[in-house]
C-alpha cells in the first residue's frame, strides 16, 4: 500500500490556554482531493499551518509522504504547494517578479521557471498584465496569481485554505475548474465554508469543529450515514396508520414517522423507492416529496447552528 | 547552509531598491543635509571651534555615520516589521525549501545594503557642497567603522522588527532608544563635554565606540583597535541575537 499523502496521529496543538486542535487523526491517500469543513475558529488554518511546517505542533505526530514533519521540513517543503488564507503577495513586485522569487528561493533555473511561468499566466489569463503590480488586481486575479505560484514547482502536494472565499461565481468556477483538471497529479487538501465546493470538487470531506473531526466520509457516505439515507414524505387523504403498519414492515425502509397525515419515510436507498410505490398501489396518495438533506443540514447538525464568536 | 534563500530574498529587496532609488536618496540626503545647515552653518559663529577644527567639519563625519545606521536600522526594522505584520510574504518564504536563518540572513543584509549606499549618498552631497574634505586614504578606515556600524544597526533594526507588533511600539522605540544612542555618541559635541564619571559609561555603549572611532578614522585617520574591536565584537553578538529571536518567534 502506498504511504498516505497525510497523516497525522493524535495532532494536538495548544494556544496559551486554547486547544486549537485536539488529538486529531487524518488520513489523506495519494492524489485525492480532500475537503475539510468547519465552522470559523473550528481550527482548519492551524491545521494547515502544522502540515505546511509553518507552525510546530503541542504533541503528536503528522507525515507528509512518510517523512516526519519535525526532522524533514525542508524537503517536505520542497513538495508542497502552499495557498495561505491571506494572499502573501509582494506588492513591490510585479505578478511575473512573485512567480521569479517564488521560483528562485525552490532553487530552479531561469530556464526552466521562465517556460513554467509563461504556462501558469497564460492558463490562469494573467499574461496581459504580468507586468502589473498585485495591488491593482482585482481579488480574483490575486487569488489565481497566488495558486499559479504555489503550482510553479509543480508540487505533489497542494494545499488550498479557503482558496475561493471572496470571489465572484464566475471565478469561484474557474478556480474549481482549474482544481479539478489538475485531479489525480497531485493530491490537493483544501479547506472552504462553501459546502458546494466541498461537494463539487473533494472525493473525501472531513468535518471538524472545536479542534476535532466530527464526521469524515465521502459527500454521499456523509450525508447518508449522518442524515439518514434519503427521506420520502408521503402526503394521505386518510388512513395514515394502517400504511404505516404496511410499510413499517417492508425491510427497505429503515425509519418511518408520522406527522399529521404525513409519513416520513427513511429508505435504506433511493433505489427502495419503486417497492414502497408499488406497495402503496390504490392508496389515497395526494403526493410524495423527496426530503433530501444537503451536505448543509449535515453541517449543522454536527456543529450545531450557533454563530461563531 | 546552502545561501541560496538569502540570495534571491536579497536581490528582490535590491530590485525594489533599485526601482526607488531617487527618491529613497532625496529623501534621506534632506534630514543629514538639513542639520548640516542649521548647525555647521548657522550656528558656527556662535559655537567656533571644536577640538581644533571649525563645527561644520567636527559634525560632517558624523552626520556621514548617521545616515547610514539610521537608514540601516530603519529599513531592517520596517521591511521585517512589513512582511511579517502587514505582507505575510515571510510566510509565502517559510513554505519554501528554505531555512529561518536564510530569511533573516538576507534582511539583515539589506539593511546592511541600505546603510552603506544611503551614507556614501550624503557623504558624496557633503562632500560636493561644503568644504570638507579628507585624504582619500582615511576613507578605507572609516568604512573599517562603517560597514561593522550598519551591520550592527541592521541587526538592531531585524530585532525590533522581529519582536515588536504594532507600529507604534517601534515608532516609540526609536524615539527613545535609536535616536538618544545617536545623539548622545559624540556626533554634536566632544566627548570631553560629559562629567568624568559619567564618561567611562558613555564609552562603554557600542554606538559610542562608533561615530567616535568613525570621525577620528576619516578625519586624521587614527585607527583605534579599541573601538573597531567594540563595534565589531557588538555587531557579531547582535547577529547571533538576531537569528536565534527570530527563529525563536517563528517557531510560536
Ligand atoms: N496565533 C494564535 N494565538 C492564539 N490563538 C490562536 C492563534 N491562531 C489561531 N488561534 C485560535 O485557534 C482557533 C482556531 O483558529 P483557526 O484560525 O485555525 O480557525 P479556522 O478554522 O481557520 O477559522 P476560519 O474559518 O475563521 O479561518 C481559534 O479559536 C483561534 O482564535
Ligand atoms: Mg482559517
Amino acid at each position: 500500500m502506498p504511504v498516505p499523502a497525510i497523516l497525522t496521529k493524535s495532532l494536538t496543538k495548544q494556544y496559551a490556554n486554547l486547544t486549537a486542535l485536539n488529538s486529531f487523526d487524518l488520513e489523506v491517500a495519494q492524489g485525492s482531493i480532500f475537503g475539510l469543513l468547519g465552522p470559523n475558529g473550528a481550527g482548519k488554518t492551524t491545521l494547515i499551518r502544522i502540515l505546511t511546517t509553518l507552525m510546530r505542533q503541542s504533541s503528536g505526530e503528522v507525515f507528509i509522504d512518510g517523512l516526519d514533519i519535525r526532522t524533514e521540513g525542508r524537503r517536505i517543503r520542497s513538495m508542497i504547494g502552499v495557498v495561505s488564507q491571506e494572499n502573501s503577495l509582494d506588492r513591490y513586485l510585479t505578478a511575473r517578479e512573485n512567480l521569479v522569487l517564488h521560483a528562485r528561493l525552490h532553487g530552479m533555473d531561469r530556464k526552466t521557471y521562465n517556460r513554467r511561468i509563461d504556462e501558469l499566466l497564460e492558463l490562469m489569463g494573467l499574461s496581459a498584465r504580468q507586468k502589473d503590480f498585485p495591488d491593482t488586481f482585482s481579488g480574483g486575479m490575486q487569488r489565481r496569481l497566488v495558486v499559479a505560484r504555489a503550482l510553479l514547482h509543480q508540487p505533489q502536494l497542494l494545499f488550498l485554505d479557503e482558496p475561493t472565499t471572496g470571489l465572484d461565481p464566475q471565478s469561484r468556477r474557474a478556480v474549481w475548474d482549474y482544481i479539478r483538471s489538475l485531479a489525480g497529479s497531485m493530491t490537493i487538501f483544501l479547506t472552504t465554508h462553501y459546502l458546494e465546493e466541498a461537494e463539487q470538487l473533494c472525493d473525501r470531506i472531513a468535518i471538524m469543529d472545536h479542534g476535532r473531526l466530527v464526521a469524515l466520509g465521502s459527500t454521499r457516505e456523509l450525508k447518508d450515514r449522518l442524515s439518514g439515507a434519503t427521506v420520502y414524505e408521503i402526503e394521505l387523504e386518510r388512513d395514515v396508520d394502517q400504511y404505516e403498519t404496511l410499510l413499517r414492515s417492508m425491510p427497505c425502509v429503515r425509519d418511518i414517522g408520522v406527522l399529521n397525515n404525513r409519513l416520513q419515510v427513511t429508505l435504506e436507498c433511493w433505489e427502495c423507492l419503486s417497492e414502497i410505490v408499488t406497495a402503496l398501489n390504490g392508496a389515497p396518495v395526494r403526493s410524495i416529496s423527496l426530503k433530501e438533506r444537503t451536505l448543509e443540514d449535515v453541517f449543522i447538525s454536527l456543529t450545531g447552528a450557533g454563530v461563531r464568536e | 547552509m546552502i545561501m541560496r534563500g538569502s540570495l534571491a530574498i536579497w536581490m528582490r529587496d535590491m530590485q525594489v531598491l533599485r526601482r526607488a532609488i531617487f527618491s529613497e536618496l532625496v529623501a534621506v540626503v534632506a534630514y543629514p543635509l538639513t542639520i548640516y545647515l542649521a548647525f555647521g552653518i548657522g550656528m558656527q559663529s556662535y559655537i567656533g571651534a571644536v577640538e581644533g577644527s571649525p563645527y561644520s567639519l567636527f559634525i560632517a563625519p558624523g552626520l556621514i555615520t548617521m545616515t547610514a545606521v539610521n537608514a540601516a536600522y530603519n529599513e531592517s526594522v520596517w521591511s521585517l516589521w512589513f512582511h511579517r505584520r502587514v505582507q505575510f510574504t515571510v510566510e509565502s518564504y517559510r513554505v519554501t525549501p528554505i531555512s529561518v536563518s536564510e530569511i533573516i540572513i538576507a534582511k539583515i543584509c539589506t539593511g546592511f545594503t541600505h546603510g552603506i549606499i544611503k551614507g556614501c549618498a550624503v557623504g558624496l552631497v557633503i562632500f560636493a557642497i561644503t568644504p570638507f574634505r579628507f585624504p582619500i586614504e582615511h576613507l578605507f578606515n572609516y568604512l573599517v567603522f562603517l560597514i561593522p556600524g550598519s551591520a550592527l544597526f541592521s541587526c538592531a533594526g531585524v530585532i525590533s522588527g522581529t519582536v515588536m507588533d504594532k507600529p507604534e511600539t517601534i515608532g516609540k522605540v526609536e524615539a527613545v532608544l535609536v535616536m538618544p544612542l545617536i545623539f548622545m555618541s559624540g556626533l554634536f559635541f566632544p566627548l570631553s563635554s560629559y562629567p568624568p564619571d559619567v564618561l567611562p559609561w558613555v564609552r562603554a555603549i557600542p554606538t559610542t565606540a562608533l561615530f567616535e572611532g568613525a570621525r577620528r578614522a576619516l578625519v586624521s585617520g587614527d585607527m583605534s583597535t579599541l573601538h573597531v574591536l567594540q563595534v565589531s565584537v557588538s555587531a557579531v553578538i547582535l547577529f547571533a541575537v538576531a537569528v536565534w529571536i527570530f527563529r525563536r518567534k517563528m517557531a510560536e
